[in-house]
């Protein structure tokens, strides 16, 4: 709404306050060892290497889509072959429950949790999920992209999203130019967006309400939008022209999507793009705790992170200090992205955004 | 002659336990295996205050009177699964009664692809019809644009659409049960109307239609039953339209976080109830008759003689097997070629991509081997137990055996996904490791197909003279070397049959196993969801195929198995 | 071969509350063969199958060689497997998926018997019911004759101590029937076994039976020798289910008797000469005389007693005996004739029979 309100959530208020520094978060009583360092391959592990493949296994549970998961498995097993990996793949807020309630019922087979969403990342911190471990490729991040305190889980990599239409569905002229756009009537029962499980749909969530206030989604559920699981539902539709406009189209989807030969654009509003960091991190009580450490480390090395970053089907913005451009050529930096400020009040939001967005989808 | 022949009996007594004390074991194994489900189920729904302790903090009617918030759930439950019944059964009536009742060339061939749609799978009809019908890029919509038209001609993310394509797939048991009818009914009954002067429309109001009505009315409630608890259809057409039934509000509301489980469970339970009722219905239908069903002799009913009818009539049961079977399956094909689905794709859409992805992809190999195998265990498993499940039930007169009977047939009253919803509850905490294994795919798959297959077993069971068995026993032979050598093989092809049926169901599966699945134990129906939710339309039709051609595989090779253990067991 | 007895004493048998047997008491002598004779639902069938242990009894006790197979004080119920008795069934009960020497060897096999005896004994009983040739035929490719005679030989093939028929040939054709009671009275000579035999059927049970037993609704009518039953029936019912009867009333005149025979007087005055073998007789009797021992004459007969006049009324020609209807003191006489001399209707014609076939009821 005003202009105060619009520079309070930059990017560089994200940088500036160390957003993962707001959050306070007692420690849970295991003081942070720093863990002897090898090298292996071009990157360093805390891991005992020969430990990890005596191991044999990585069981990792991520939200990425199949195939982008199974990009990624696959170049660590290229790299470790004599360590197998296995996954469970499901929308951060169905992947989360799953493995809450697992650990519940003392069950624990996880070995790695990839999240993107701050909110069940924080949660399971202060459960005491994650294992207190200082990976060495830690030294390669900005504080503000490491957990508070360090030694629970990394950012392996930064998504965005924007506004994508089909452009045989609407002309130049009728397409959305800004965030307030997208209540337009004239986009009614033709806009998608993600369900509540997505981590990225709270961050647009709370970063629109917070620009605009909180009847701004009310007036979007006049618009009665689909809600999908993952994006490729979301760029398929729109595709196909089942959709005429997704508002929340992420930039790596558009990218996969557009060398499809999709005729779809994608519009950076001048607002700012709503941005989430995924989240990952070794589990406690990992079955293959070695295997774990060392998957940890690859993701965050440079190896790891031109995987995220470059496969067209992951394009995540890396956020380590080394990085080099996307795939696209563009940096991280050339895009106005939005971040929550206050990291508390974010985390604290998670459930009403649950409730309102389901209520948006008709559930 | 010697020994004396009570001397030959006292030796040949055999060292089988004694089949009170199996049925006793059996019953109590069933009991476990369904009722330990329900009880967490049932447990889950009465938990009031944190949603996420276990056990739970307290207990309460809460979320059941909490449940008038999702009313407009309930009710899109009831009239998918009405509208369905309603064109299952009309689908089922009027088949069956062109197939049985009159001259349509090609009747027998006619009614062996009448199973075809039930192999099609309805994940496989659903994504199908999607395609072929979607607003926005579905076929004939493409085409109706193409031909100058506004908009979209049909609507598939409806609740209609929703039921058409649950009728197609999941209805053809209605035609099964009521060409059942049909032909259990006595023709003499209507020679005797028309010798008397009754023309053949009377004689069909007034004789056929009151005859056939009653089967034809049990029929519809067991169908209404299923359609109550049917998932992929409404997953794959009604999400995207933002329409919910029960079951998937269930699977939406448990993979959030915070999970709901309380009120998933109590909706689940909710239509537990409903469907129990159901089945309690059709029960009192099929028991209070003459008019068996199943079982009895079957009658050659009398064929009309139609005349030049025959052939809107064969254009009927054309029409049907194309747009069941056919069209889905040349859609399927068709998008699992192209890079995006588009119903005339230019060259440049074609490609191989999609199976290369799919062959390639870990999970689809390690999720086909996964299925394959675990529908071979099912299968087997399955007809084991039911064969003497059904003797124990059937024959056996021990007492128990009807409580053991409605044990067994519970499950029939569950939605799977409710079931599922039940055993992973249950089996999270269960101290033996089989979490996440296929171990308890396999477990959730036996309990909840056992109706099925003791359903298709009694017939065939009921048929065998009971003195084929009293006859052995005057031989002297203990109820365990009876079994062997003389019940079993009587109840072959029923088991063959069984077999079949087992396998094919528990390869299509998903609701039980969407929520039961673990990193290493993936099959491959949810992997289509899957990749149709996560990946693209046309990884899941790769998928899809992929799938139907290792079933269609993996049956010829059990048929040739099969028929060489038969033809050897023979004379 | 262990022949043995069979005592029944008591039997109660119900099915669920309707009893279908109500206190039947009879004994079968080693070797003896005995018949159970009755209407459908008379019991005779559940009897034998409570003899066989197919069916569990209310009350009662059923004895073999001496030893109880059931008692329910003691409680004794020894299962039909381990009675040493056999059974052929009405439907034979051929099990189609095994050739005729496997059905006929089940019972050896059971008693697990070396397969060279196995071999020659089943030869030996296929050749006793001729039917040596089909011992590797399927079973299923049986005419019905035959298949009855596959389940005879299995029957007996293991020399059981008795020998239990549920109507066997009631399922033939009237032709093979009649050829197959005579081959089953031999084949009962021969192998000397003690036999209950079940049947509705009246000259089956006359031909083969060492001793009937009549029964209906549930209890004995009468016990005897063929001949017994036949010429001496106890009752009302017996008189008319074992060959037909007409059915005299009369006034007994005491002081007409002599020889030890019984005098009746009709109402039409008639005299009735007729014996009552050891049958008290109260005032009024009713007589049974059967149907083929009345004589038509068109001259009068030489006999003293026991002869009158009457008119042909109708005539029915049957074959093997015509049957007329004589008009006689005011009723009709039915009469059964194989003279081939026909009367015609109308025919005047004097009626006699010997007084040793006029047998007065008990009741």
């Amino acid at each position: 709404m005003t202009e105060r309100a619009h520079t309070a959530v930059t990017r560089r208020r994200f940088l500036k306050t160390g957003a993962l520094a707001a959050v306070a978060v007692p420690l849970v009583g295991r003081a942070s060892r720093a863990d002897a360092a090898t090298k292996v391959l071009d990157f360093s592990t805390g891991a005992d290497v020969a430990k990890a493949e005596a191991e044999g296994e990585v069981v990792y549970y991520g939200h990425d889509s199949e195939p982008g998961i199974a990009v990624l498995l696959d170049a660590f097993k290229k790299d470790f072959p004599k360590i197998k990996t296995s996954y469970v793949r499901l929308q951060t807020g169905a992947l989360y429950a799953k493995v809450t309630a697992e650990r519940s019922a003392g069950r624990f087979g996880v070995d790695v949790l990839q999240l993107s969403d701050i909110s069940p990342a924080i949660d399971f911190q202060k459960k005491g999920g994650w294992e207190q471990y200082q990976s060495p490729e830690y030294a390669a991040y900005k504080p503000e992209y490491l957990s508070t305190p360090a030694g629970y889980f990394g950012v392996p990599g930064v998504g965005f999203a924007g506004i994508a239409y089909n452009r045989t569905k609407l002309k130049p002229e009728q397409a959305p130019k800004t965030w307030k756009d997208i209540n337009n009537p004239a986009y009614r029962d033709g806009v998608s967006v993600k369900l509540a499980t997505s981590g990225m749909q709270h961050s647009q969530w709370y970063i629109l309400r917070k620009m605009y206030g909180n009847d701004f989604w009310q007036e979007f559920a006049k618009q009665r939008p689909k809600g999908f699981d993952a994006r490729a539902q979301l760029f398929d539709r729109l595709a196909k022209g089942d959709d005429r406009m997704c508002a929340l189209a992420e930039y790596a989807g558009y990218t996969l999507y557009q060398e499809k030969g999709a005729e779809i654009d994608f519009v950076a509003p001048p607002e700012g793009m709503p941005a989430i960091a995924i989240y990952i991190g070794v589990v406690n009580k990992a079955p293959h705790p070695e295997a774990a450490k060392l998957f940890v480390d690859w993701a965050l090395s440079k190896r790891g992170q031109a995987i995220y970053q470059n496969q067209k089907i992951l394009l995540y913005g890396s956020v380590r200090n080394d990085a080099g451009p996307m795939p696209t050529g563009k940096r991280l930096a050339d895009f106005k992205l939005l971040f929550p400020t206050d990291w508390n009040d974010y985390v604290a939001s998670h459930p009403l955004f649950v409730k309102e967005w389901n209520s948006i989808m008709g559930l | 002659m010697s020994p004396t022949p009570s001397e030959g009996i006292a030796r040949a007594r055999s060292w089988w336990p004694g089949p009170r004390l199996v049925s006793v074991l059996v019953g109590g194994g069933a009991a476990i295996l369904v009722l330990y489900p329900i009880a967490y189920l049932i447990q889950a729904s009465l938990s009031v205050g944190d949603p996420q302790a276990r056990p739970p903090e307290a207990y309460g009617f809460d979320n059941f009177t909490g449940l008038g918030r999702y009313a407009h759930i309930l009710g899109n439950t009831l009239q998918v699964a009405a509208v369905a019944t309603v064109l299952a059964v009309v689908v089922g009536f009027v088949m069956g009664w062109i197939l049985s009742r009159t001259n349509v060339p090609g009747r027998a061939a006619l009614e062996q692809l009448m199973a075809m749609p039930y192999y099609v799978t309805p994940l496989m009809g659903a994504l199908a019809w999607a395609i072929i019908a979607s607003p926005g890029s579905g076929f004939v919509n493409q085409l109706w644009r193409g031909m100058g038209g506004e908009g979209h001609v049909i609507d598939i993310n409806t609740s209609w659409g929703i039921a058409w394509v649950m009728a197609l797939f999941e209805g053809s048991v209605a035609f099964v049960m009521i060409g059942a009818v049909m032909k259990s009914m006595d023709p003499s009954m209507e020679e005797a109307s028309q010798v008397l002067g009754a023309g053949r429309t009377r004689t069909m109001l007034r004789i056929t239609l009151p005859l056939v009505l009653p089967g034809v009315l049990g029929a519809a409630v067991y169908v209404f039953a299923e359609m109550l608890g049917s998932f992929s259809a409404a997953l794959v057409l009604g999400l995207p339209a933002r329409f919910y039934v029960v079951t998937t509000a269930m699977y939406q509301m448990v993979s959030q976080y915070p999970p709901r489980f309380p009120t998933a469970a109590a909706m689940g339970v909710s239509l537990f109830a409903v469907m129990f009722g159901m089945v309690w219905i059709y029960r009192r239908i099929i028991s209070a008759g003459t008019y068996v069903t199943i079982t009895g002799k079957a009658f050659r009913p009398r064929v009309m003689d139609v005349g030049s009818l025959r052939w809107p009539f064969l254009a009927i049961c054309l029409a049907y097997l194309t747009v069941a079977v056919i069209l889905p399956v040349l859609t399927i094909v068709y998008a699992s070629f192209q890079h995006l689905t588009a119903a005339s794709p230019g060259l440049r859409n074609l490609t191989l991509a999609n199976y290369a992805t799919a062959l390639s992809l870990d999970a689809v190999r390690s999720a086909l081997w996964n299925s394959l195998l675990l529908g071979l265990a099912t299968a087997s498993i399955g007809v084991l137990l039911i064969g003497f499940l059904s003797w124990l039930i059937y024959r056996s007169r021990l007492p128990g055996a009807g409580v053991i009977e409605y044990l067994l047939m519970f499950p029939q009253a569950v939605p799977r996904l409710v079931f599922a919803f039940g055993m992973m509850w249950a089996w999270l905490v269960f101290p033996l490791p089989i979490y996440g294994t296929l171990w308890l795919l396999l477990i959730a798959y036996v309990t909840v197909f056992l109706p099925l297959g003791l359903r298709t077993i009694s017939g065939v069971i009921l048929q065998i003279d009971r003195a084929l068995e009293e006859s052995a026993q005057m031989c002297g032979a203990t109820w365990g070397y009876r079994l062997r050598t003389v019940t079993m093989p009587l109840l072959k092809p029923g088991l063959v049959a069984a077999w079949l049926l087992l396998f094919i169901a528990s390869v299509r599966e998903l609701g039980a196993s969407i929520l039961l699945m673990g990193p290493k134990s993936k099959v491959i129906t949810p992997a289509i969801v899957e990749s149709w939710f996560s990946t693209s339309t046309e990884l899941a039709a790769a998928m899809a195929l992929l799938q139907t051609l290792a079933v269609a595989v993996a049956l010829v090779i059990m048929f040739a198995v099969a028929r060489r253990a038969v033809q050897g067991g023979g004379e | 071969m262990d022949q043995a007895s069979i005592e029944v004493r008591d039997l109660v048998v119900r099915y669920g509350a309707v009893p279908a047997v109500r206190g039947v008491s009879f004994t079968v002598g080693a070797g003896e063969h005995l018949t159970l004779l009755g209407p459908s639902g008379c019991g005779k069938t559940t009897t034998l199958r409570a003899i066989a242990g197919l069916e569990r009894p209310a009350s009662g006790e059923i004895r073999i060689g001496g030893s109880p197979v059931f008692s329910s004080s003691p409680r004794v119920n020894i299962p039909a497997e381990r009675r040493g008795l056999s059974m052929v069934f009405q439907s034979y009960a051929i099990w189609p998926h095994m050739s005729v020497f496997d059905n006929v060897a089940y019972g050896l096999r059971v008693r697990k018997r070396p397969e060279a005896e196995v071999t020659s004994r089943v030869r030996e009983a296929l050749d006793l019911v001729q039917l040596g040739d089909f011992a590797a035929r399927s079973a299923s490719k049986l005419s019905g004759g035959q298949q009855q005679r596959v389940a005879l030989a299995r029957a007996f093939v293991f020399s059981p101590s008795v020998l239990l028929f549920d109507e066997p040939l009631s399922n033939l054709d009237a032709k093979l029937r009649a050829e197959m009671r005579v081959e089953l009275k031999e084949l009962q000579r021969r192998l000397a076994i003690t036999s209950v035999y079940v049947t509705h059927d009246l000259e089956e049970a006359l031909a083969i039976s060492d001793r009937v037993i009549v029964m209906r609704d549930g209890v004995i009518e009468q016990v005897g020798t063929p001949g017994d039953i036949y010429d001496r029936p106890r009752n009302t019912f017996v008189a008319d289910f074992v060959g037909s009867a007409n059915l005299i009333r009369g006034r007994r005149r005491p002081d007409l008797e002599s020889a030890g025979l019984v005098v009746l007087e009709t109402p039409g005055g008639a005299l009735v000469h007729g014996t009552a073998p050891g049958r008290p007789t109260g005032s009024e009797a009713l007589m049974a005389v059967r149907t083929v021992r009345l004589r038509l004459d068109r001259a009068r007969p030489a006999a003293s007693v026991n002869a009158w006049t009457g008119r042909v009324r109708q005539r029915v020609f049957q074959g093997d005996f015509t049957q007329y209807h004589v008009d006689w003191e005011g009723r009709t006489l039915i009469v059964r004739s194989a003279a081939a001399e026909a009367l015609a209707e109308g025919d005047e014609v004097y009626v006699s029979v010997d007084p040793r076939y006029c047998v007065v009821l008990e009741d």
